[in-house]
């Protein structure tokens, strides 16, 4: 029989062995796991493989990617089929695949994100000063090389941003209703008359947040980034409606919801949105004002455009829908990702139609300038 | 959780598997089909190792595919009680672990006002058990006699904080109430949690847990599942309605219909008498196969009579 303690068999060190050649392949199989794996195959004994194998999978996966990796490890290990190589040579055909034939740009980057977070786990150590040039390269300008480590960083600023965006409001709000349990419990002395009343205080109840972004020709060295800086935000509002548009607006809030972002680039790659394309930013506000104009409440909706305004149609149509806009929000935020240009000035004819109804006019280029919009959320 | 408590709690489960790996997972496997749920090697040998290592089991896959039905399938199998918690956005403590009766605390102090008792008797009084609303996580550490089944469905929908707390839970099966002390497990339940990957859930939580992915079950398998839970239907009404399913899940809908859906256009056929699958019977029970008005008009679109050829040619 195996045996964690003591003296190990052959068959102990063999599952050790495996388990080890496992973490290799990019399966998560630290102590803890090893050691689930000896209790799996002491109970379950060698005699039938199939078992093994079932139990030692249930052991060592966490996710359906951990699922799907092991049935190549262990045919790997124990039965000698596949060299090591073969399955990393695999690996971007098989995720490619199941993306479909036309996947974009988009998806390749978004996939390489996840293998890397997920393979090299903790060994992925950005260094400070990486991380600083990083935050304030133009996203148009990175060397692919440099791309999975920012996206990294980004993911994980995001993370902290959104986080902190919750607990400043959290201290911030009112009275809510009464705590009775902590009522009690102060009153007990006063013979359990409620005269000192203890609040709970209210849950923070965020803005809601309707995003528009340009995903056409002049963006696309900003989308991919940008679209992962709204799945970002979304966590923490309590509603968000997400909108691409180039010549034509697409909504794709239910696409965003409820789902990982791997899965949620997945989706949006496959979905017919004009990816660069021309853009006609008036057309694409009257279509939302026709549609979603009752998704705006002016008490708490927070209106964000992401476009560098380049606008092929009429700026008079987007001054007057993007003034109809105005009147139903709180706010009207412009990520201009050309304004990290050091000459830029916002005189294309869109972008100075839409200026007087702007309230936030700010950079969208690189990661610092996406943090910075923290203070007007 | 001491070994006493573990010795005690397998006591239960030795009398229902036989002593080898190999026949338990058997017994797994035909015991979960007499109660109905038709199950494979992978998942009985995964609920084996349950029973075995006292592990949680978290169980994955896409919506209608019997996550749920696996807890509520072990507990019978068991002979045990089911406790079922629930998660939603916004679960918080005191509706999954426990809370006080306010009320009935109220009354309790007015009662006692006149009595000649100690403040300290007093609190002790109102914050004893007699108080206590126990919800499903505190239940399922207090059954008396065996080891309950837990069942935490869709956790990937209750917030993080939450799935911090609960990793408490399935590290000591103890919960500590302020006002009582620590509770601490009689016997450790058998704990399923599901989630449909909304979102990643933590490592931490993962990592305590054995895993099982449920993917959609292969046309055999199907076949196999309507059959087990609709023996009165004709088979070869049974093969047209899983050959068409599983045509309709190649479509890349936005929800896929699952195995449960299956089971429903089954039966929904059953119920208007239809002989056989044909394009009149498909459009009134597309209600049953696609739950949004877009996947509707893919399914329509896609050609009700192509997939229908597409299903028969399977079976030569």
């Amino acid at each position: 029989m195996i045996s964690a303690k003591g003296q190990p068999s052959a068959t102990a060190r063999t599952i050790v062995e495996f388990c080890r050649f496992a973490r290799e392949k990019g399966l998560s199989a630290s102590v803890h796991e090893t050691l689930g794996a000896l209790d799996a195959a002491t109970v379950l004994g060698l005699g039938n493989w199939d078992d093994l194998k079932f139990g030692l999978r249930s052991v060592l996966c966490s996710s359906k990617e951990d699922w799907d990796l092991f049935e190549h490890c262990f045919e790997a290990f124990w039965r000698g089929a596949a060299p090591l190589s073969d399955h990393k040579e695999r690996q971007p055909e098989e995720r490619s695949s199941r993306g479909g034939r036309n996947t974009t740009s988009l998806m390749s980057t978004g996939l390489g994100d996840e293998v890397s977070s997920e393979h090299d786990g903790g060994q992925a150590v950005t260094g400070a000063s990486i991380r600083e040039r990083l935050t304030k390269v133009d996203f148009s300008n990175l060397p692919q090389s440099d791309m999975v480590i920012l996206e990294q960083i980004s993911l994980r600023l995001f993370k902290q941003m959104s986080r902190r965006l919750a607990r400043r409001r959290r201290s911030g709000s009112s009275r809510g209703q009464v705590d009775l349990r902590k009522t009690i419990r102060r009153n007990i002395s006063r013979g359990g008359e409620p005269m000192n009343l203890r609040y709970r205080e209210r849950k923070p109840r965020p803005h809601r947040l309707v995003t528009l972004l340009d995903i056409s020709g002049s963006m696309s060295s900003y989308s991919l980034f940008l679209v992962k800086f709204l799945f970002a935000l979304q966590q923490h509002f309590r509603h968000v409606d997400t909108f691409l548009f180039s010549t034509a607006l697409v909504d794709i809030t239910s696409q965003f919801r409820g789902r990982r972002l791997q899965d949620a680039l997945l989706v949006l790659s496959q979905l017919p949105a004009g990816w660069s394309s021309g853009t006609k930013i008036g057309g694409s506000l009257r279509e939302f004002n026709q549609l979603h104009r009752r998704k705006l409440r002016s008490s708490d909706t927070l209106f964000v455009v992401l476009s560098d305004g380049w606008d092929t149609g009429d700026p008079g149509v987007l001054a007057a829908e993007l003034g109809a806009v105005k009147r139903c929000v709180r706010k009207v935020i412009w990520l201009n990702p050309l304004l990290g240009l050091k000459d830029y000035q916002p005189i294309t004819s869109g972008m100075s139609a839409a200026l007087p109804y702007i309230d936030v006019f700010a950079p969208a280029h690189n990661l610092e300038s996406l943090l910075a919009l923290e203070m007007h959320l | 959780m001491s070994p006493g408590v573990v010795e005690a709690t397998n006591m239960g489960i030795l009398q229902i598997l036989p002593s080898g790996a190999r026949q338990g997972v058997d017994a797994i496997i035909s015991g979960f089909e007499r109660l109905g749920y038709v199950t494979d090697r992978s998942l009985a040998t995964a609920i084996y190792l349950v029973a075995k290592l006292r592990k949680p089991i978290l169980v994955e896959g896409h919506a209608g595919l019997g996550k749920t039905e696996v807890a509520k399938v072990l507990a019978s199998f068991l002979g045990t009680r089911l406790i079922r918690l629930q998660c939603y956005d916004g679960l918080d403590v005191s509706s999954a672990v426990y809370e006080w009766n306010y009320q009935k605390q109220l009354l309790a102090i007015k009662i006692e006002e006149g009595s000649d008792r100690t403040v300290e008797e007093k609190e002790r009084h109102i914050f004893s058990r007699d108080f206590l609303l126990e919800r499903p996580l505190l239940q399922s550490i207090q059954v008396e006699d065996t080891s309950p089944v837990l069942l935490i469905d869709e956790i990937d929908r209750a917030d993080e904080a939450f799935e911090a707390f609960l990793l408490e839970l399935l590290s000591d099966y103890q919960i500590t109430i302020p006002e009582m002390g620590t509770i601490r497990a009689k016997h450790v339940p058998y704990v399923v949690l599901t989630s449909n990957r909304s979102r990643e859930l933590g490592d931490a939580l993962k990592r305590r847990c054995l895993y099982q992915w449920i993917d959609y079950p292969s046309l055999e398998k199907e076949m196999r599942i309507v059959r087990t839970r609709l023996p009165s239907m004709e088979e070869k009404l049974a093969r047209q309605v899983v050959g068409y399913v599983q045509a309709v899940r190649r479509l890349s809908l936005s929800k896929p219909p699952g195995v449960a859906e299956t089971l429903d256009c089954a039966e929904a056929l059953v119920a208007l008498g239809k002989p056989q699958l044909d394009e009149e019977a498909i459009e009134q029970t597309l209600g049953c196969i696609s739950k949004s008005v877009e996947d509707g008009a893919k399914i329509r679109n896609a050609g009700v009579g192509r997939i229908l050829i597409q299903s028969t040619e399977g079976f030569g």
